[in-house]
């Protein structure tokens, strides 16, 4: 397990310093991606899914945004003690990103062709014939038809748009793949068309992927561990199967009550009570507690460490220091 | 396969100007005017026929062997208007590029980098914004002495203020844009995004304003040589002539009339080919 993991991220913290105050977005992450496999990062807007996966390319917008401490190891390197050169090497080449809006994520001037080429020119020193030769095949690779490289990108759809994206990110084969809520700005079908094509591209290309969405659905799809955030921390932790099967955390039991479900139709959903906190202005203790319907008067004190529940399974929730406590009792 | 949708920006722009009647009319007449400007150096002799004083022909008016008359000098008026339109396009243009260059480039890197650097760019600029033009020109080609590509140096530093404010806001708007988080993403260095990704959405205003700019810069050239510190005599640079005819205004109109016109037109054509091009690149004048 130790050896077989392409990212380590340990204790990350990252403030953005304003001039209303700092907003503390991610506070003390660690987890592990493991070779080939998909990691869903799942959590409310705020939760600080997206300042994560930032920091791992060291793209932290600043001047207000600053990692605070912390290590990112991507196969051992430490990312965040790398100098610009060796930045712009490893951006692109072994950490690539999809982005949530293909509507904005292209340049409008110039055509698809272009900008997949510029990538193999930049990492792979090609010339620009053999760049827009590779940048063919690559769009064909995604489904879309090589006559199409000379195409601007309003002359796409946005599904089409998203697949020449994910064509940019897959360029040079990374190690790693970032997606930030890769579906969310398309239609269901569509969604469904471009994570198939992601999730065949990646086990064809063992390439491990971060998944960050807060469509549980997708989650359950295509990612082999799952990772619940909330308030800039990780809450549960562990594989698709565990953490949906076993549940652990009040938060994200309260994120599936929130789902509609099959069994129970007709009945309504069940929302979690009250709004994510202001990440200026974090609750004392376990960030949940104003929201959790099992707290206790000791959450508010103790910020609760992640706490292993048996198989890759950890949860960070002080209910279970007693033994007996099963999640269930406190909804209404 | 070429259909209604593939066409690339510079395609569908050119398209949408040929609608616009007054950009057609500005463009056609300013494409007459370069090769005019070409043509005379090959028709005429620069010291025979352009500048060599021939008294006997003195202040003639329009006739069939001097079409447009000649001056106090006996100069054949035809000759020196079509040789002058050099002296207005190259100024005109000249100056609008070097402007355009160093204007874009400040512009970008106070758009870009924000902060600091952008304020201390910013307020240089402002400086020069506050004194008019034509006093700037002035002072600086009293410094260096009158020649032509003095008066082109004078002139490019208002354009350059003027490009340095538009590639500025332009470069602060796209900067934003994700698609230029997206080109970081892949490891782009920061100027190879600016120049690859940030400029080439900014130049539809920019566009624009050379073409305004570059008429602007002509009458500003014109006004200096009228002043006498522009292009120097015997030139046959079109204010400069402008004002040889202010004597003869009452018995020889037509030495103030013609250059006049002169450059009346070649700014007007100018600005309408400024304005189509502003609704062509416009996209939301998209039909």
């Amino acid at each position: 397990m130790e050896n077989s993991s392409i990212l380590k991220v340990k204790d990350l913290v990252v403030h953005y310093e304003t001039d209303d105050g700092c907003v503390n977005a991610v506070n003390g992450l660690t987890f592990d991606v493991g070779v080939k496999k998909t990691l869903g990062l799942v959590g409310e807007t705020g939760a600080g899914k997206t300042t994560s996966a930032l920091s791992i390319l060291n793209l932290i917008p600043g001047p207000a945004g600053k990692i605070k401490q912390g290590e990112i190891l991507l196969d051992g390197h430490d990312i965040l003690k790398m100098n610009q050169s060796e930045l712009e090497k490893m951006r692109g080449n072994d950490v690539a990103m999809i982005f949530q809006d293909p509507m904005t994520a292209l340049n409008p001037v110039m055509t698809v062709g272009e900008q997949i080429a510029q990538v193999f020119e930049l990492h792979q020193k090609a010339s620009k014939r053999e760049a827009f030769a590779e940048a063919k095949k690559m769009l064909k690779m995604v489904g879309i038809a090589e006559s199409r490289a000379n195409d601007y990108p309003h002359q796409f759809s946005g599904g089409m748009r998203q697949r020449v994206v994910i064509a940019i990110a897959l360029a040079c084969n990374p190690k790693l793949l970032l997606a930030d809520e890769p579906t969310t700005a398309l239609d269901v079908t569509i969604q469904a068309q471009v994570l198939e094509l992601m999730s065949n591209l990646i086990h064809d290309r063992s390439m491990s992927m971060i998944l960050i969405t807060h469509d549980l659905g997708v989650v359950a799809e295509i990612c082999d561990d799952v990772a619940v955030m909330y308030a800039g921390r990780i809450v549960e932790i562990g594989s698709a199967g565990e953490v949906f099967n076993e549940t652990a955390h009040p938060y994200t039991e309260g994120l599936f009550n929130s789902l509609p479900n099959l069994k129970q139709q007709g009945e309504e959903l069940v929302p979690i009570k009250g709004m994510m906190p202001d990440p200026s202005n974090l609750p004392s203790g376990c960030a949940f507690h104003p929201r959790c319907p099992y707290a206790t008067e000791n959450c508010a004190k103790e910020q609760p460490g992640l706490r292993h529940v048996g198989g890759n399974h950890f949860v960070a929730c002080d209910a279970y220091n007693d033994a007996a406590f099963t999640l269930g009792g406190g909804v209404n | 396969m070429v259909n209604a949708k593939s066409r690339s920006m510079g395609q569908e722009t050119f398209r949408r100007l040929l609608k616009n009647k007054g950009a057609v009319c500005g463009m056609v007449f300013l494409v007459l005017l370069v090769l005019i400007s070409i043509a005379a150096g090959f028709v005429y002799n620069y010291d025979t026929d352009i500048i060599a004083i021939n008294m006997s022909q003195a202040l003639q008016p329009p006739n069939a062997n001097h079409w447009f008359g000649t001056d106090a000098l006996g100069r054949d008026i035809f000759a020196r208007m079509l040789y002058g339109a050099r002296y207005s396009l190259i100024i005109g243009v000249g100056s609008v590029a070097i402007g355009l260059v160093i204007g874009v480039t400040l512009g970008a890197i106070a758009g870009f980098y924000g902060g600091f650097v952008d304020q201390m760019i910013m307020r240089t600029v402002d400086v020069f914004y506050s004194i008019p033009n034509i006093m700037i020109a002035v002072v600086i080609v009293s410094l260096l002495g009158t020649s032509t590509m003095n008066l082109l140096i004078a002139l490019c530093f208002t354009c350059a203020t003027s490009f340095t404010r538009i590639a500025r806001a332009s470069v602060m708007t796209i900067r934003d844009q994700e698609f230029v988080e997206a080109a970081y993403e892949i490891g782009l260095p920061t100027w190879k995004i600016i120049l690859k990704h940030i400029l080439p959405n900014c130049l539809s205003p920019i566009i624009v304003q050379v073409t305004l700019l570059i008429g602007t810069t002509i009458i500003a050239a014109s006004s200096l040589s009228f002043l006498g510190i522009g292009v120097p005599l015997p030139a046959p640079e079109w204010g400069a002539m402008l004002s040889e005819g202010r004597q003869h205004i009452r018995d020889a109109a037509y030495m103030c009339i013609i250059p006049g016109l002169a450059i009346m037109f070649t700014v007007l054509a100018l600005n309408l080919l400024g304005d189509g091009l502003r609704d062509a690149l416009d996209p939301k004048m998209k039909r």
